[in-house]
């Protein structure tokens, strides 16, 4: 384990010296002390973004900082969470009914309101809905999933809606949110999404 | 209230606004700024120029258009060619010049450490003046630049930024704001504040609070200057940014799908940063297309005003 003394050093100081140290030696260990939060979460950064499994120490106006890699971190459960967050996968829901399951309608228009309200919580491997059949009528005017769907939108999921199932329902000038898209566009993002949900 | 100190103060120092607005006649009000700092670049003319940009850009972003200008110079005599003054000085006039205004004078001190800016004096109708106030219910928020130039320059320092990103970095603070507030003067705004120390987060607190409002920031909206999100991941984000942040944090509502490198480029610290503008919903596509047309490449709306959680910002 090597250590850095980084106390008393700005931004981005102590991270430049973080920096030589894992170029030069690559050790396998290390250790960075600093005396400020903002030098704390940058030397964090840093360490995790050169693959170290990363651990900060708090202590009375001073922070350790400690990554290990190779063997040594194979043991270790730490993981940075933001890692766990990107490293998912896209992952693409295809919605192609209004309600969700068979039995009770009332009960599968319920069901169908709060899992899109719940959907978000998939985080960002949440890439893309898609809204086929009579799902479509979750996108337009007067659906109370309309506001839930923009919400979505408005934090970078991409919403398609199946334009032939529009025009069947006759729905093609009521669709509130979403783009209107065609089986090509539909079938491609099938293809190109790492995982495929099927409601 | 401004005006129980004085009866023509159309906007004091209260609400954290970007300059003062004093009415002269009832067609006409004086808006008055300053703003200077250390460089930020070290070619002293793009310096210059930044430092322009930077303090002229409090009187776009209040409606109106700068007129005059005077140098605020603190300078090492004793130890900094003179020539670097001069080239500082050039810069500055160019952009002052590029914006219509002219330099009129200016004043210099003996200081250990170099720092350049302005004074500026412009006008605007008193009825057509753009506050943070007033942001409305129901408006989207369009900003102008891109963001990261503090998390570059603190790169910069470090030897981590390559040239292209810094380049990037250097065209957006030398950029004035002068064509956004020109188009946004076609729309009926509701309110309007520019991006600088405080950064996109900050700034837009300062907006929900003055206007008593909620707004909803759609993170992956917000526009990033090209390889600043690789910095950031990289631990460059400077202490500034990081307070901002600390600052935001307790009135901050962040969503799962916005990680925390985007999060600290959101309060990352600005210098001559865009404009924040609040627009009606049903204007919002259009003001974007022309602020394009007219060369504000960047633009994007990155959320919207809500009644909801005055005071309080959500990140999506």
């Amino acid at each position: 384990m090597t250590t850095l003394d980084c106390r008393g050093l700005a931004c981005p100081g102590p991270v430049m010296r973080a920096r030589d140290l894992v170029d030069e030696k690559a050790p396998a260990g290390i250790e960075v002390l600093v005396d400020n939060e903002a030098s704390a979460s940058n030397v964090a950064r840093f360490l995790e973004n050169r693959n170290y499994t990363v651990e900060i120490e708090r202590g009375r106006g001073e922070f350790k900082i400690r990554g290990l890699r190779g063997e040594g971190a194979d043991s270790c459960e730490l993981i940075p969470t933001h890692r766990l967050e990107t490293a998912g996968k896209q992952t693409l829901v295809m919605i192609s009914a209004d309600r969700l399951g068979s039995g009770d309608d009332t009960l599968g228009r319920g069901l169908m309101f709060s899992f899109i309200k719940t959907l978000g919580e998939m985080g960002e491997n949440l890439w893309r809905l898609v809204f086929l059949n009579s799902g479509v009528k979750l996108t337009v005017k007067g659906a109370e999933t309309v506001p839930l769907i923009r919400e979505l939108v408005e934090s970078g999921v991409s919403v398609l809606v199946c334009g032939t199932c529009l025009h069947h329902f006759g729905l093609i000038e009521a669709k509130e949110v979403g783009e209107t898209t065609n089986m090509l566009d539909i079938v491609t993002s099938l293809q190109v999404a790492d995982n495929v949900i099927n409601i | 209230m401004p005006r129980e100190i004085h009866p023509d103060l159309l906007v004091g120092s209260e609400t954290g606004d970007d300059a003062g607005v004093f009415r002269l006649t009832e067609e006409l009000a004086l808006i008055q700024t300053v703003d200077f700092f250390t460089p930020i670049v070290n070619d002293p003319y793009l310096y210059g120029q930044i430092a322009a940009a930077n303090a002229m850009s409090d009187v776009y972003a209040m409606g109106g258009r700068p007129l005059t200008a005077m140098n605020v110079v603190c300078f090492p005599v004793n130890e900094m060619d003179i020539s670097y003054l001069k080239e500082i000085l050039r810069g500055g006039g160019d952009k002052v010049r590029e914006a219509g205004a002219v330099v009129v004078g200016g004043h210099s001190v003996e200081d250990q450490e170099l720092k350049y800016g302005l004074a500026v004096a412009g006008i605007v109708h008193p009825d057509r003046i753009l506050t943070n106030t007033g942001a409305k219910p129901g408006d989207l928020l369009v900003l102008t630049k891109p963001l990261g130039t503090g998390v570059i320059a603190t790169a910069v320092k470090g030897g981590f930024a390559s040239g292209e990103v810094e380049a990037g970095a250097i065209e957006v603070m030398a950029e004035l704001n002068e064509a956004a507030a020109r188009v946004m003067a076609e729309f009926p705004v509701s309110g309007c504040t520019d991006v600088t120390g405080f950064g996109f987060l900050g700034h837009a607190l300062e907006m929900a609070r003055a206007s008593r409002v909620g707004l909803r920031i759609f993170a992956s909206k917000v526009p990033l200057i090209p390889g600043v999100l690789e910095l950031a991941s990289q631990g460059m984000v400077p202490v500034g940014s990081h307070r901002n942040l600390e600052f935001c944090r307790s009135i901050l509502k962040v969503g799962e799908r916005v990680s925390p490198v985007l999060l600290d480029l959101l309060a990352d610290a600005q210098t001559s940063g865009g404009l924040i503008i609040s627009i009606p919903e049903d204007q919002a596509d259009s003001l974007l297309e022309r602020l394009r047309a007219e060369g504000v490449q960047h633009s994007q709306i990155v959320g919207r005003v809500r009644s909801e959680g005055a005071g309080s910002i959500q990140v999506v």
